[in-house]
């Protein structure tokens, strides 16, 4: 017994110390954590319950039988997050370069099960060079069964992944599923093909960072949701995070108390939007203006800046906000920014969030990029997503709401619960100039005949009461009121439920 | 008295000037251009007409305007303010014309102080003591040399229509006369539209000190003391007090006194301000301007003297008689004025424009030796926009003693919030601090001397660290004690905040503290360092204010969370903390330390504003010194330079286009 108890000690201290310490610096070294220390921090103190730490992989060509390292890089097991339950795995790249193995690939599909049958987000941390080649289908079997787990888990609940050092080829697909992407800056990449592969068909020079690092992903082609300086402050900020969301699709979103009165009122937004309609605002003024304690975490900042995407809460309760951000494209929906905001309404829908949308949006990009990129099918992800959607929805119309994409933004007519409008909104088909344009063409000639048109125009409507009329404005609101009339609606809708009809499922335009 | 006045100006005077009159039972009438439809001074008055668009010569500068809307509304008086036209003798002799009153001295005095030369031959025979110079127009450089020469080194060319630091030059040999000369004389044409230029005899460690003078239709006249207007930047005054901590009470009642018979030559009858520079060592003082209105700084005289120069002003102009006799003016205690402006210090002052996300000044307090006074003509909400000057506040400070006052002005600049636009509080607070300010030693140069490579957030750590540690260690501790209250925790596994953490500064050392929460749960105590650090406060989460209590003493800090960091502003100093558990500590430790991204390969917009001209063309090389470009700001051109010889690579901006601070407008190879 005795020496039983000696062995699981020493098996410990192997296993602890993964690659070794000449890894273990090497990693330091590149400015990264360990698996391990990345769990320390990201855990509240001494939580950490890890399984299958004495796991090894079964391959025995190419000399692995001899080369074999309890845990086969991956650490994986449970803990908790400011109390809450949480199930993480953080590959190791001082062991294997953190390469994925059977064994590897099954430590990670037993804690997904796990959490799925407890109702527990999955955190999953990625540090790795890509299949164990040594395995061959083996591993990309292994492969698979996570990407299987991920799309099952999908919408039952959340999962989080941190890609804090390199993650190529098919590796890349299991993040790619899962309902956030955070990246570390510098150390960490995402991509199907390396820089090498690259070259050698496309003929582009490119390195690992300009292809698919942080900032690509953020940035460019959105990939990932936030990018953060380092590890710590990627841990530590997506401890903040996970504080947003409930654990799975059966439970509410956690509240945090707040002391910020419900009926706080605030004389600045009266004067938020400017007098000239092509003068731009920061919509973000008035998100941080009135949510609890200007608290608001925005996700996807540099993609598609023209909408803003983001959790905060209202009266401690998590909601999803939405807006268009008149600063950038003058707030317009395009691809980018309708497959942003779709993707995260269908978070929000999955997980019972309730979604606030401020729409300030003159209409669709036009333009041939777009309708050659299929603005019409991305369009309508939004709209669908929207549509679809049985949460709670308030809905603020602050300016323009025209056309097409008035109907898409949380209209009333896509079951928008609480519709208001400030006295600045303008709903309608299109401004003033392009509508008497074609309502008046024959007089397109005559400057002080389409001037007086639009001015008749403008009088009819540019102002909420033409929408209020026919009640798809439920209330036209003071802006200084907004916090205030945003909480009661919400506590109103707190017990909202809704149906959809049955069916396997939607056809979204993908 | 008057039943309706109307005020010719914008922003804080005008404000200041609407409140007086409502005390008076005097209806008021502002006029406004475009910008400002939605400013404080509109919303003030009873009535409100607009003048024109957004420029002021197209509107505040435009008498026929000013006129017709004193027409329209009945308004029987004109309370010009200062700047625009409130110097201005041919407005004065057409409201008189009109048959409206002026607010504000006769347009004869006006005439007689206005010209800068005239006034000197004036103040001469009046036996005001002036200093050397020449006192008649120069047509030339050659003969502007001749003259500096005559006079001695340093000289000042000065315009004689200028004011307000515009239109002036210091030059120190035969070749800066020259060339001072020239552009002195440019730049009078160009901004008063009056080229004449005289030299004079350069004080150096001058003071600038000025007397209060008013006078009444009736031959009254006394004066209300001095103000000390030394602390100033480039020549616009920063901060003002009253009295001087340099006159003695002989001086004093010597300028008072030619200050008094230099108004009462011109018949004075009004509010009037008479500048002297007074030499740092000898106390010896001349004459060098007479304002004919009321001055910026008005308010530290107000303070220390108990009178409202507003209200005084409007009687007077009503005929009545001044109410008391020199001998009546009291002096009591010390008042100080920081103006506050919309600049960014850290980025070489230059004017900052855009929406006032917050905007708190400190609490007004009246009670007492208490004073603290706010005078604006800005709200949260609304816009400072680039057609007008930079000023957007006015803090004033009174206290018993000129400690008292500094340790006030120190504590109200702590709590003073502005957001959205840069202000130069941190700048202001840096010299509230500093030694040479604080003995009171000081004189005009003393800030180019001290920031002659402008102001460095480095320029000014904070006296004391340990309240920077205390408090944010406090406030990290709130928001861990925030995240337990977070539902949905399984019960007997809640989160625990700690009590130990590391407080991680800017300069990367670390301070170990231990924060517990208080006995009497009103707040934190912070052990760092073998003390304890007692923080009560009722701070809320997201409030830019952190005040209460430390070891019993008041204080007052404004907070940001940003990321990881902490970033706090107390004293001038701005300081990014992090706080984190011991392990967290270790780890960040390991963390790369990454250099911000390289920008300096490109030419990034200073300020927001307007391109105007871009100098450069594509693979043009650049010497440096070289124009690259010229942005136009708060009625400024700014013409950015080349810092090093380069090649341009490309041109990100152009010419017209609105530009963003740090926008990128060249690119260099």
């Amino acid at each position: 017994m005795h020496e039983i108890i000696q062995r699981l000690d020493e098996k410990r201290e192997k296993a602890r110390h993964g690659g070794g310490q000449k890894r273990i610096d090497a990693q330091h070294a590149k400015g990264k954590l360990t698996a391990r220390e990345r769990i320390e921090l990201l855990l509240d103190d001494g939580t950490f319950e890890e399984w299958d730490m004495f796991k090894e992989h079964r391959c025995v060509d190419f000399g692995m039988a001899d080369n074999k390292i309890p845990s086969d890089g991956v650490v994986t097991g449970y803990g908790t997050i400011n109390g809450r339950m949480v199930f993480i795995y953080s590959q190791d790249f001082t062991v294997f370069g953190g390469a994925l193995s059977e064994a590897h690939a099954e430590k990670i599909c037993k804690i997904m099960d796990k959490a799925m049958q407890v109702g527990a987000p999955v955190i999953g941390m990625n540090d790795s060079g890509g299949a164990r080649i040594q395995e061959g289908v083996a591993a990309l079997g292994g492969y698979a069964e996570v990407f299987q787990r991920n799309v099952l888990a999908s919408g039952v609940i959340p999962q989080i992944s941190l890609i804090m050092g390199p993650c190529a080829g098919g590796a890349v697909y299991s993040p790619a599923m899962t309902d956030f992407i955070f990246m570390v800056k510098d150390s960490s990449y995402m991509f199907v093909t390396g820089p090498e592969v690259v070259k050698t068909v496309t003929h582009e020079e490119v390195t690992a960072e300009e292809l698919g690092g942080a900032l690509t992903h953020t940035a460019k082609s959105g990939v990932a949701d936030l990018a953060f300086d380092d590890d710590v402050e990627a841990i530590i900020m997506l401890r903040r995070f996970f504080n947003y969301l409930p654990l799975n699709n059966k439970e509410k979103a956690p509240i945090r108390p707040t002391q910020d009165p419900a009926d706080r009122v605030d004389y600045s937004l009266d004067t938020l939007v400017p007098d000239n309609p092509n003068k731009p605002y920061d919509i973000k003024e008035l998100i941080v203006k009135v949510v609890d304690d200007a608290d608001f975490f925005e996700i996807m900042p540099d993609h598609a800046k023209n909408i803003v995407i983001g959790f905060a809460r209202m009266e401690g309760q998590t909601v999803g906000i939405v807006a268009n951000q008149p600063m950038v494209l003058a707030g317009c929906l395009d691809i980018k920014s309708s497959i942003k905001a779709a993707r995260f309404v269908r978070f929000c829908d999955a997980f019972s969030i309730p979604i606030v949308t401020f729409v300030d949006v003159p209409g669709f990009m036009p333009g041939t990029a777009q309708e050659y990129g299929g603005i019409i099918k991305h369009g309508a992800k939004l709209l669908y997503a929207y549509a679809e959607c049985t949460v709670p929805k308030v809905t603020l119309i602050t300016r323009k709401a025209y056309g097409g994409a008035y109907d898409v933004m949380a209209s009333k007519h896509l079951r928008g619960d609480v519709n208001f409008a400030w006295p600045s909104a303008e709903i309608a088909v299109m401004g003033p100039k392009g509508a008497v344009e074609i309502i008046f063409r024959e007089e397109k000639n005559d400057p002080e005949k389409v001037a007086a048109r639009e001015a008749e125009y403008k009088a009819k409507f540019a102002n909420p009461f033409v929408a209020g009329a026919r009640g798809f404005i439920d209330d036209v609101i003071q802006p200084h009121e907004t916090r205030k009339r945003i909480c009661r609606s919400l506590v109103m809708l707190r017990n909202k439920k809704i149906d959809n009809p049955w069916r396997k499922h939607g056809n979204i335009p993908l | 008295m008057f039943k309706k006045i109307l005020i010719a100006n914008r922003g804080e005077i005008a404000c200041r000037v609407i409140k007086t009159a409502r005390k008076m039972g005097i209806q008021t009438v502002a006029v406004y251009s475009e910008a400002d439809r939605d400013s404080l001074h509109v919303e003030m008055a009873d009535e409100a007409v607009c003048i024109g668009p957004a420029p002021s010569k197209e509107s505040y500068l435009v008498m026929d305007k000013i006129v017709a809307a004193c027409k329209k509304t009945g308004a029987e008086a004109v309370h010009p303010g200062y700047g625009f036209l409130s110097e201005n003798e041919a407005f004065s002799k057409k409201l008189e014309e009109e048959g409206i009153v002026f607010i504000g001295p006769k347009h004869y005095s006006v005439a007689a102080m206005g010209d800068k030369i005239a006034s000197k031959k004036l103040a001469n025979e009046a036996k005001v003591s002036t200093i050397p110079g020449y006192n008649d127009a120069i047509d030339s450089p050659e003969r502007a040399v001749e003259i500096a020469k005559g006079i001695g080194y340093p000289v000042m060319i000065k315009a004689s229509a200028g004011g307000g630091g515009k239109g002036l030059r210091v030059a120190f040999n035969d070749k800066e006369a020259h060339e001072g000369f020239a552009s002195c004389k440019t730049e009078a044409k160009n901004a008063f539209g009056d080229d004449r230029v005289f030299i004079e005899k350069y004080v150096e460690s001058p003071r600038h000190i000025e007397i209060q003078v008013l006078g009444d239709a009736h031959g009254n006249c006394v004066y209300l003391h001095e103000r000390e207007c030394s602390i100033q930047r480039r020549h616009q005054k920063v901060i003002e007090e009253a009295p001087s901590p340099f006159l003695d009470e002989k001086t004093r009642k010597a300028m008072g006194e030619q200050a008094v018979a230099l108004a009462k030559a011109v018949n004075y009858q009004s509010a009037g301000t008479v500048e002297f520079v007074v030499d740092g060592k000898t106390r010896e003082f001349y004459f060098l301007e007479m304002n004919t209105r009321l001055q910026v700084e008005h308010p530290v005289t107000e303070l220390i003297t108990g009178l409202d120069l507003v209200e005084l002003m409007i009687r007077v102009a009503a005929g009545e008689k001044l109410p008391f006799a020199q001998k009546d003016i009291k002096m009591d205690g010390w008042a100080m004025e920081c103006r506050i402006n919309a600049e960014d210090p850290f980025r070489g002052f230059l004017p900052s424009t855009g929406r006032l996300v917050k905007f708190v000044p400190p609490a007004e307090e009246k009670e007492g030796n208490k004073g603290v006074r706010v005078d604006t003509g800005v709200y949260e909400g609304g816009e400072i926009s680039m057609y007008y000057d930079s000023m957007i506040a006015k803090l004033i400070v009174h206290g018993a003693s000129r400690d008292q006052a500094i340790a006030r002005m120190r504590d109200a600049l702590n709590a003073f919030v502005i957001r959205g636009v840069a202000s130069n509080i941190a700048f202001q607070a840096a010299l509230m601090q500093h030694p040479r300010f604080v003995s009171g030693n000081f004189n005009t140069g003393l800030i180019a001397e001290e920031y002659p490579h402008g102001f460095n957030a480095a320029d000014v750590p904070h006296d004391d660290p340990a309240m920077l540690i205390a408090v944010s260690a406090a406030m990290h501790r709130q928001y861990l004690e925030r995240r337990a209250t977070i539902s949905g925790q399984m019960p007997g596994h809640e989160y625990q905040p700690g009590s130990d953490f590391v407080v991680r500064l800017e300069d990367g050392v670390d301070h170990e503290v231990m924060v517990e929460t208080a006995t009497d749960g009103m707040g934190w105590d912070v052990r760092y360092g073998g003390e304890n650090y007692a923080i009560r406060t009722n701070w809320q989460f997201g409030q830019p204010l952190y005040q209460g209590t430390l070891n019993n003493e008041p204080f007052c800090m404004q907070v940001e969370r940003r990321g990881l960091k902490y970033r706090l502003f107390h004293w001038g100093t701005q300081a990014d903390i992090m706080v984190l558990s011991k392990r967290a500590a270790e780890l960040q430790a390991l963390m790369p330390k990454k250099a911000p991204p390289d920008m300096s390969k490109f030419l990034l917009s200073p300020m927001p504003g307007l391109l105007t001209h871009i100098a450069v063309a594509v693979g043009q090389e650049v010497k440096a010194g070289e124009v690259l470009a010229k942005i136009e700001a708060m009625k400024m051109e700014n013409v950015l330079k080349a810092e090093r010889d380069c090649v341009v690579d490309q041109l990100l901006a152009k010419a017209g286009e609105s530009l963003s601070v740090d926008q990128p407008i060249i690119g260099f190879k």
